[in-house]
């Protein structure tokens, strides 16, 4: 046990950190050095302006779409920030970033907020994921790339709560394990989404307000 | 050559030697009265009274602890360990026994039962059975029941059945993983339950008919289709008793999960074993119900997968329903 913890908190976790730094600057550096065409039109408004109103506009959905689309919102934001909170609020995450990474901590959330906060989060992503699975147009666009990003992320959220009572060394390291696939896997899926959807939504809220489009 | 004293000695050893079997046999008689005198053969414990009364607990507001908190003035819980025997030798391994047993019944009928009609889609038309939504709410409350069953078993008869198998050390995370996973999901399958029968309540009251389908064993045995409406007479039988015994399960959990609101040790304990039977009586069911949905009866899991099942289908097992969607105009023509 404490050869696999050594190797798994030495050499992959270095590893794997290094294929997720490198893979994610790579994959936005090239995104970006593939530039946009450049628009002969009259300018009718700011494409600054309309990058930066998409990006932040998208995140409330259209009112005419919300009936139709109120159980993905729900699920989509209960897993998004349920995520975010237990990525960087958790004591034994914020631990872990203190030890291996930053050098330094910040303060963490109880631990039955950590509870809750799983709770929805799961409940999101299980929502999500069956959507996904059931609704028949989504079925059709989602890869094999697509589902294994999502189970991926539901067994490292699982082995995490299954460690919660931190008495067995194995289940923190099965966590870790799976941890460290995810970080290996994520720049070459469609996970980069979590840095991508910036880029996406700026370019086209760009061209919009640049063509005159309010949108 | 014996002196005198020496003889003299020896004729008195001699002369009460007689006497030790005689003493023994007295002290051993007088003994043995003394003890029948007070309650039987076996000699008393000289802590007896006091440990019958630690065992009784002291009377109400008479003993104190530095530890405030429900059961803290009390030394010897004995209600613990009748409650632990109920668990162990009944609960445990009946509860294990009885799954096995619907396993086996299930097994058994599939084989002797009259080979179920199949519906290969001939018909070329289609009825929407469940929406997007409603199949999504099934499996998000399938998959959370699913992963409870699977955890609370292991907690339950794991120690009898993985423990063998894996030793002390491997059993011990896996049993840690089970409860902290069977606790995190409790609340996640309380919120599934309930958006579940908000759902589909309505459309499982019992009316007319399902009588009738019921003296028919739904036609099962037969073999002959027994008409009935959207859900039939089982089906709503099955949701009553999901709904029912999830809130038994969901109340009881909630009541072993936060210890916070001043509970005592027996109503923990209680509501342990309704925890318990009530979550073997539903997984049981669930054994059917699974069964039904798949190989039971050819055609019934497209219900839940594509949301759409074969007119043919319906018209056979759901026979008033289809006549419904056929006036409301609702058959589709199956997608090629």
């Amino acid at each position: 046990m404490e050869t696999i913890a050594a190797f798994l908190e030495g050499p992959f976790w270095y590893f794997s950190a290094a294929v997720f730094v490198v893979g994610v600057v790579g994959r936005l550096a090239l995104a970006l050095s593939l530039g946009s065409s450049k628009s002969l039109s009259v300018p009718r408004g700011s494409a600054s302006a309309g990058a930066v109103r998409a990006v932040f506009s998208r995140f409330v959905p259209r009112r005419d779409f919300y009936r139709r689309i109120r159980l993905e919102v729900i699920a989509g934001y209960a897993f998004h920030v349920g995520l975010f909170v237990l990525l960087f609020f958790a004591a034994p995450h914020v631990e872990f970033y203190k030890e291996y990474i930053l050098g330094f901590g910040w303060p963490t959330m109880p631990r039955w907020a950590f509870i809750v906060v799983s709770e929805i989060a799961f409940a999101g992503l299980i929502v999500l994921w069956l959507r996904r699975l059931l609704h028949p147009v989504s079925r059709k666009l989602s890869d094999a790339g697509d589902h294994i990003g999502s189970i991926l992320i539901f067994f490292v959220m699982l082995t995490g709560c299954l460690a919660l009572g931190e008495d067995h060394e194995s289940l923190r390291l099965i966590h870790l394990f799976l941890a460290q696939l995810l970080l290996i896997y994520f720049p070459f899926s469609s996970l980069m989404h979590t840095f991508t959807f910036v880029f996406s939504r700026g370019y086209i809220g760009a061209g919009f307000a640049h063509h005159g489009v309010k949108a | 050559m014996k002196t005198g004293t020496t003889v003299n000695r020896h004729a008195t050893r001699q002369s009460t030697t007689w006497l030790l079997p005689v003493v023994w046999l007295l002290l051993t008689i007088c003994g043995t009265a003394v003890a029948e005198e007070q309650g039987g053969g076996a000699v008393p414990n000289p802590g007896i009274e006091l440990w019958r009364a630690v065992r009784e607990g002291p009377p109400p507001g008479v003993s104190r602890s530095q530890v405030e908190g429900i059961g803290m003035t009390t030394l010897i819980a004995e209600g613990g360990e009748r409650w632990r025997q109920l668990r162990s030798n009944y609960v445990a391994p009946w509860g294990g026994w009885a799954l096995v047993g619907m396993l086996g019944v299930l097994t058994l009928f599939h084989l002797v039962r009259k080979s179920p009609e199949r519906f290969d889609g001939s018909s070329g038309k289609v009825i929407v059975r469940f929406p997007d939504y409603d199949r999504i709410l099934h499996w998000f409350m399938a998959g959370t029941f699913l992963f409870l069953a699977i955890s609370g078993l292991i907690l339950l008869l794991g120690r009898y059945v993985i423990l063998p198998l894996v030793g002390p050390q491997a059993f011990g995370a896996i049993a840690s993983a089970s409860k902290e996973g069977h606790n995190l999901f409790g609340p996640v399958f309380i919120v599934s339950l309930t958006l579940f029968v908000l759902r589909f309540a309505q459309r499982n009251f019992f009316a007319r008919g399902d009588l009738a389908w019921l003296a028919k064993g739904g036609g099962m045995l037969s073999g002959k289709h027994v008409s009935a409406g959207f859900f039939n007479a089982g089906e709503k039988i099955l949701f009553w008793s999901i709904t029912f015994g999830g809130l038994a399960i969901s109340i009881s959990g909630l009541i072993l999960v936060f210890p916070l609101f001043g509970q005592s040790r027996e109503l923990m304990q209680l509501m342990l074993l309704v925890h318990g039977i009530a979550a073997l009586v539903l997984i049981a069911f669930t054994f059917g119900h699974m069964y039904l949905g798949s190989i039971g009866l050819p055609g019934s899991f497209n219900a839940m997968n594509t949301g759409k099942v074969d007119a043919d289908w319906a018209h056979a097992h759901h026979d008033r329903w289809h006549r419904e969607a056929e006036e409301k105009g609702l058959i589709e023509k199956a997608p090629s």
